[in-house]
């Protein structure tokens, strides 16, 4: 490492198992490069992410927190990712209103065939929050 | 103006003929001009209900204690509860029915209209008052009347009323059994969102540096998830009781444990337990103002659930409390809701 | 040792305590609270809203952290307490009562080393109240008295342009002395005043829990009383009453885990509370205080019975903090009587 090290935001993403998880082993599999800042938990649909979800990811550390599900239509669950759509917008109004930075969350809709948005979807979120530095807001503080 | 006769009138009435098995509204209390809730059962009883601007806590409450109460000593209600309802109160009943927490038979709404006013804001009046202890508080048309032991004090209702109030869309509950006083939609003091909107114009930073000042603050005694109507979960997210800690239990089984929210009140967990309940609010909460109210420490807490009942009606035409068959917030959607967020 | 102060000298008195932390009640965010001050300290405060008890008994004090390699020994290392001391200005006589019954639960069977750590840190500078400064003040029916120096390294007492200053313990004395040129002797029209003074505050009329002595077996006559879930039926199980209380002390003691691998984390002793409904839930699901009725009478209880019985004082100081601040009017005066009355 040099001297200089240089700051690596942890990403947390939710990834949908139907259609952004295998999204991102695509981008995998195929050797796109994109940057290994994300710790991906595959959950069953995007309707099934708790705000709570986010909340705790900011907790325990996370530097940015990804949602990412099946398009519109595209649905395992037919409407879980338009019930998504209306929750995580809420979260995403209500940390914005607190006072933390709108980079911090973001939300895409990855299918399975779309690797290379997945490795861009990440690419541009590791560049949008790399300006911020770490996520020290909502984190639990450490006790030294 | 509401005489407060009548309501008793029809609380003894109720509780002669059997058509209640209870009347939940508000008497005197011990606490100078301070109403509180009562609990009433007979009809000698109806002459303790009063209707004053202390009249502040939302009743509701106590629908969702009895109906946790019924289901614990496994007993169908039989006769329906009535209870006072304010509009804002009522609308806490209406989402509690849309989410079938009871059935409209089971409770009697008395609804009484703010009118031309609504409730007392406490930390308002005191500087009115001048260290004065107020023995009685009565509505006066456009005045709340106070008496002290210097004798009378009126003031303007709209000083000393709870900001809630000023902002009030519709004074008025339009769900009910029985109703007193005009319905004064319109009457409104303050544009709708009035002290959000204030918020909002300040900066990012400036809105941290508030929310983290708070956040510091809470000391989490969950007064404000306590008196909320809406917050009626046997298990909040914030205690973990169904985790058994026997002889056996493992550091490792600890560890895993799902804690989303730890004891200490410190500020990442006040947020995460501040924002979750904000979040399990949306579309629910119909501003009745009793969190805030509760708050020993004076965590401003309506700014977060007004900020998502704004974000609810711009964005998805969503009002809580209109109706009992609609739909709720978060369990339905429209092909419409804005998704330009989304990557 | 007495003496009197001017009350322009208060703020040089603050700043020659240059050793001390000093806390004093501050107005802010609407309510009154003990907050760390440097010089312009004005005592003209009702009660604060949180009693100054956690200066001793902090709501979170982290005993110790661990961490967990696997395959080596768990690592502990104990949190000490840092050393600084605090004179705390402006603690009413209520709350001064509530120290040694603090002091008394913490050291009676077990020494709480966290507790004694702190609190032995900690001076108490007291105010006299002139006149009651809450319509739910009740000391006097409970022992105390607005002008008690009970659990007070100091008390001052307000006369007009200047304080009546008495040192009531060898740490109020040091804290005269440090600033021994800022104090005049007392005038005999001084010591004249200030009894009259205290004279009026104690015959302030104030409300009361009737026939204290009484009370303990009259309690313990109506355990079983179906009063006690009429007076709480408005209960709604929030903290406030006891949180705020200077003599509740209740506490839980939790692992919060900080990170998983290695193992990390701390045990921390948090306040809890016997208001809420899942203190005394057991894992079965099983829960002996089932309804808010035998919460409160735990409550009310605990510091009319129990304590009395195990140190022979009520453990309710009457400050009147949980009768103003609970969000339904349970009000503790109002409880007592009634269940005494009706106890017959
Ligand atoms: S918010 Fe509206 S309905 Fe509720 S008390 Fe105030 S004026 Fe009345
Ligand atoms: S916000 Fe206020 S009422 Fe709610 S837990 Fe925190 S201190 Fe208690
Ligand atoms: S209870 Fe007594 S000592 Fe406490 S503030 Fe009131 S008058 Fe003062
Ligand atoms: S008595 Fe009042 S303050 Fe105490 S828990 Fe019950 S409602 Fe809360
Ligand atoms: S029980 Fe109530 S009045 Fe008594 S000391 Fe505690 S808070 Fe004060
Ligand atoms: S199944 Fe992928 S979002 Fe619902």
């Amino acid at each position: 490492m040099s001297e200089q090290q240089v700051y690596e935001p942890r990403v947390v993403a939710f990834l949908c198992k139907w259609c952004s998880s295998a999204g991102s082993d695509l981008a995998g599999v195929s050797r796109i490069q994109y940057p290994a800042n994300a710790t991906p938990i595959t959950v069953p649909c995007t309707g099934a992410i708790s705000p709570m979800y986010i909340m705790s990811a900011f907790n325990k550390g996370a530097d940015g927190v990804l949602v990412s599900g099946c398009h519109i239509g595209d649905c395992h669950y037919i409407e879980g990712n338009y019930l998504a759509r209306r929750k995580m917008q809420l979260i995403m109004e209500l940390l914005e209103f607190i006072g933390v930075e709108p980079n911090r969350f973001r939300m895409s809709w990855v299918s399975a065939a779309e690797g290379a948005k997945f490795a861009q979807v990440i690419t541009d979120f590791v560049n949008d929050l790399k300006p911020l530095g770490p996520q020290e807001k909502l984190k639990k503080a450490e006790h030294s | 103006m509401i005489n407060v006769q009548d309501i008793r009138d029809t609380a003894r009435d109720l509780l002669a003929k059997g058509e209640v098995r209870a009347v939940i509204g508000y008497r005197r209390g011990s606490r100078g001009m301070l109403a509180e809730p009562a609990f009433i059962t007979s009809p000698e009883q109806a002459d303790e209900l009063v209707w004053d601007p202390t009249c502040f806590h939302n009743l509701s409450l106590y629908l969702v204690h009895d109906r946790k109460f019924l289901d614990h000593i496994r007993k169908n209600p039989g006769a329906p509860v009535a209870i006072i309802a304010k509009g804002c109160d009522a609308r806490s009943i209406v989402v509690l029915l849309q989410e079938h927490y009871f059935k409209r038979e089971d409770v009697y709404i008395i609804g009484v209209s703010c009118e031309g006013t609504g409730v007392l804001d406490e930390r308002k009046l005191a500087p009115h008052l001048n260290g004065a202890q107020a023995s009685n508080a009565a509505f006066d048309g456009d005045d709340f009347v106070f008496t002290t032991a210097e004798g009378e004090k009126r003031l303007q209702a709209r000083e000393v009323m709870a900001d809630r109030c000023l902002e009030c869309r519709i004074p008025f509950p339009k769900e009910h059994n029985a109703v007193f006083g005009e319905d004064k939609a319109g009457r409104q003091m303050e544009a709708p969102f009035a002290a959000l909107t204030r918020f909002e114009e300040q900066g990012s930073g400036e809105r941290w540096d508030f929310w983290s000042h708070h956040f510091d603050r809470c000391i989490r005694c969950f007064a404000c998830r306590s008196v909320c109507p809406m917050c009626y979960c046997d298990e909040c997210v914030v205690d973990s009781i169904t985790f058994p800690v026997t002889t056996e239990t493992t550091a490792e089984d600890k560890a895993n444990r799902v804690r989303w929210i730890e004891r200490s009140a410190v500020r990442s967990e006040n947020i995460t337990y501040l924002m979750t309940r904000a979040m399990h609010l949306a579309g629910r909460c119909t501003d009745c103002g009793e969190c805030e109210r509760a708050c020993p420490v004076n965590v401003p807490i309506r700014l977060l659930n007004n900020k998502m009942e704004r974000e609810a009606r711009e964005q998805f035409g969503f009002e809580p409390g209109a109706s009992i068959g609609g739909p709720s917030l978060v369990a339905s959607f429209l092909d419409s809701d804005p998704g330009d967020f989304i990557r | 040792m007495e003496k009197i102060l001017n009350k322009k000298h208060i703020d040089d008195w603050i700043a020659a305590l240059d050793s001390w932390d000093i806390l004093g009640p501050v107005l802010e965010d609407g309510i009154w609270a003990y907050q760390p001050v440097s010089g312009a300290v004005r005592l003209d405060h009702p009660n604060t809203r949180q009693s100054p008890k956690g200066l001793a008994f902090p709501q979170r004090e982290i005993f110790f952290k661990f961490e967990q390699i696997k395959g080596e020994a768990p690592r502990l290392t104990q949190v000490v307490p840092d050393e600084q001391r605090h004179a705390v200005f402006g603690v009413r006589p209520c709350d001064g009562r509530g120290v040694p019954r603090m002091d008394l639960v913490f050291t009676d069977h077990v020494e709480d080393n966290y507790y004694q750590a702190r609190r032995k840190n900690v001076a108490y500078v007291g105010l006299a109240c002139n006149k009651p400064p809450g319509p739910n003040c009740f000391c006097l029916s409970v022992g105390g008295s607005p002008v008690s120096t009970d659990g007070l390294d100091v008390q001052m007492t307000d006369l007009g342009d200047r304080y009546f200053v008495k040192a009531v313990t060898e740490t109020g004395k040091g804290l005269m002395t440090a600033a021994g040129k800022l104090f005049a002797e007392p005038s005999a029209a001084d010591q004249k005043q200030v009894e009259q003074v205290h004279a009026d505050a104690v015959a302030h009329p104030q409300r009361a829990v009737r026939n204290v002595e009484a009370v303990p077996a009259k309690l313990k006559a109506s355990f079983k009383s179906p009063l006690w879930q009429e007076l709480a039926r408005a209960c709604i199980g929030c903290g406030i009453c006891t949180f705020l209380c200077p003599t509740c002390h209740c506490f839980d003691i939790n692992d919060e885990v900080q990170s998983k691998a290695p193992l990390k984390g701390i045990r921390v002793r948090t306040w809890d509370n016997c208001q809420f409904p899942d203190f005394t839930m057991h894992s079965s699901g099983h829960n002996p205080r089932e309804n808010t009725g035998a919460r409160l009478r735990q409550r009310v209880a605990h510091k009319f019975q129990y304590f009395p019985e195990n140190f022979g004082m009520p453990q309710c100081t009457g400050c009147g903090r949980c009768v103003s601040e609970c969000p339904v009017g349970i009000d503790i005066v109002a409880v007592v009587n009634k269940v005494v009355e009706n106890a017959g």
